[in-house]
């Protein structure tokens, strides 16, 4: 695999399959913790940084583990449980660590167990038979990929809180309706790869 | 400490219970989905290599330097070749797409399947109609094909469908893997 | 013990997709079509319908401390159960909905439905519960569906409804027509219900 078609990877997996306004995964956080850019800012550098441990993890279980013994059947399972104790692993050395970036991820790496696009993509590096380096990148570049969107979002949504809007369209609608245009513009970038 | 080991053994005979409801869940479903991913290739081989009434596998060793070739077949009817069906797996939009190639012996493509893909509804899903299918059917193999956007495609060119260029590139370039195969080994 | 009212009200008063806007990722993403909707719906539905049952049963069981992960693998059985029969006897709807079958798991609606339901409940009750909420589910999705493959296609359920005249407007079953047509079916109600209201 070389470098150029690495970068083709990582591009693809920022802007044109974008995890949340192509795929649909991540929806929960996208929607519920964008209200703010300073708070989507947070929950996208923990995604980020779950997404790449437990990519590189489940990496390892799926190769040495579960292919190994043949017990393809228990991916999922096996998945969720090292997403959730990842998870909580993460969170008792981060408080440890660091106090103040406990402090600023804190309340959001419990969510990040039941976002979908954390089990969606280390699903994904498996069916696409990724290899260690092809799995990191698309990790790295679908979490990216997450907090563009997530902080673009809540940029607009921070814009949206002093504007008049129609009463039926307070609230969710408007939002969605946000989402639906930037999916036009990521639209865009179609081409791009 | 008493509490944590008595939290984890409970959480361990929970495990332990599912897995076992997995591995016989696995063990009904695993015949059937076995016999539905060997149908939908035989299926696959018949309908694109029409000629052959039995297909042989041939070994992976013959053909590892191609990279996206999964699978190769020789199509046999009374007991002489007639041609091969070549499955690649070509990057397309949104992962990665199969498509198997039939090729009959005199060179020219028979047909050509698509398997599983996940190209955007309405857009690149449409590879999967005949309409573009048989764009490829007849196609000699002696050059390699390209696709334009518009305009009437030449003998060696596929009109690509509308919106879904990266798609249409993409089986195309399957195919022309599997005719580079076919021209350089199997062809002897 | 009244089994109806858990029964209706996963399935109007409180809709996991239209009221508690729960599981949006499948509700947006499988929705290109109405067979696609009503398929991710069932799906789960009959996860829901397991995991309420199957926790309800176990609620003594299982201590306080650690109910989330047991919950969670108790969903992740159900969700690997019912994708390996839809692999096994309907192949052509498990391609369709492909990745989103394992992500049922991490669908909040059913660890939701887990802690506020089935574990205080009796198993009955749940299950009455999680059946409501999952035809909730799958009449929303199959009308978030319906709309987009009538617009985006021109088609519902596969058969062409307007004609071969009809140019379809592909945005519609384009990730943005899937955003759109949830605000706009989300105003609509939101009108209705301040008209209801006054």
């Amino acid at each position: 695999m070389s470098i150029g078609s690495l970068l083709i990877l990582l591009v693809s997996s920022i802007l044109v399959n974008n995890f949340v306004l192509s795929r649909f995964l991540g929806i929960c956080p996208f929607l519920g913790v964008s209200k703010q850019v300073e708070t989507a800012m947070g929950m996208g550098m923990a995604v980020t940084f779950v997404m790449t441990l437990a990519s590189i993890i489940t990496y390892f279980i799926q190769i040495f583990i579960l292919d190994a013994l043949g017990l393809a059947y228990l991916q999922t399972i096996a998945f969720i449980l090292v997403i959730a104790a990842l998870v909580q692993f993460i969170e008792m050395v981060i408080q440890k660590m660091s106090p103040t970036l406990y402090q600023a991820l804190g309340i959001y790496l419990p969510l990040i167990t039941t976002n979908c696009a954390v089990l969606g993509v280390t699903l994904l590096n498996i069916q696409y038979n990724y290899n260690l380096i092809e799995t990191i990148v698309n990790a790295v570049g679908a979490a990216i990929g997450f907090s563009l969107a997530i902080v673009l979002f809540a940029g607009i949504r921070e814009k949206l809180e002093i504007s008049d809007i129609p009463k039926p369209f307070q609230g969710f609608p408007i939002a969605l309706i946000t989402a639906s245009l930037m999916s036009i513009a990521f639209l865009g970038f179609t081409g791009l790869v | 400490m008493r509490e944590v080991i008595r939290l984890g053994i409970i959480l361990l005979i929970i495990s332990a219970v599912a897995a076992a409801v997995l591995a016989y869940t696995n063990e009904i479903t695993k015949e059937p989905i076995e016999q539905q991913v060997l149908q939908a290739n035989i299926e696959a081989r018949k309908s694109i290599l029409e000629d052959a009434s039995e297909f042989e596998e041939i070994s992976h060793d013959q053909f590892e330097n191609y990279t996206g070739v999964s699978e190769v077949y020789r199509g046999i009817k009374n007991g002489e070749t007639v041609g091969f069906t070549i499955k690649t797996n070509p990057e397309g939009y949104g992962g990665p797409i199969e498509v198997t190639v039939g090729i009959r012996i005199d060179g020219t493509i028979s047909g050509i399947s698509i398997g599983n893909h996940s190209e955007t509804p309405g857009l690149g899903a449409k590879i999967s109609e005949e309409s573009f299918k048989n764009q490829y059917v007849g196609k000699n193999t002696a050059q390699e094909l390209s696709v334009i956007k518009s305009g009437t495609p030449k003998d060696n060119e596929i009109q690509a469908i509308s919106g879904a260029t990266i798609t249409s590139d993409a089986v195309t370039a399957g195919v022309n893997t599997a005719v580079k195969l076919f021209n350089e080994k199997l062809n002897k | 013990m009244n089994l109806g009212k858990p029964f209706i009200r996963g399935i109007i008063h409180e809709n996991p997709t239209f009221v508690q806007l729960l599981g949006m990722c499948p509700t947006l993403a499988v929705t290109t079509s109405a067979i696609n909707g009503i398929g991710m719906g069932l799906a789960t539905t009959a996860v829901l319908f397991g995991s309420n049952v199957a926790i309800s049963i176990l609620k003594k069981a299982i201590p306080n401390k650690i109910r989330i992960p047991a919950y969670v693998v108790v969903i992740a059985t159900f969700v690997t159960v019912v994708g390996l029969m839809m692999k096994a006897f309907v192949p052509a709807l498990d391609q369709a909905l492909g990745l989103f079958i394992p992500l049922i798991v991490v669908n909040c609606i059913i660890l939701a439905r887990a802690e506020a339901f089935a574990a205080k409940n009796s198993v009955l009750e749940s299950a009455a519960d999680g059946i409501g909420m999952g035809l909730g589910f799958t009449i929303a999705l199959t009308i978030l569906g319906s709309i987009r493959e009538l617009l985006g296609a021109g088609s519902i359920f596969g058969k062409l409804v307007f004609g071969e005249a009809y140019q379809p407007a592909l945005i519609m079953i384009l990730p943005p027509g899937a955003f759109l047509t949830l605000a706009l079916l989300l105003a609509l109600l939101n009108q209705i219900r301040t008209k209801k209201a006054n």
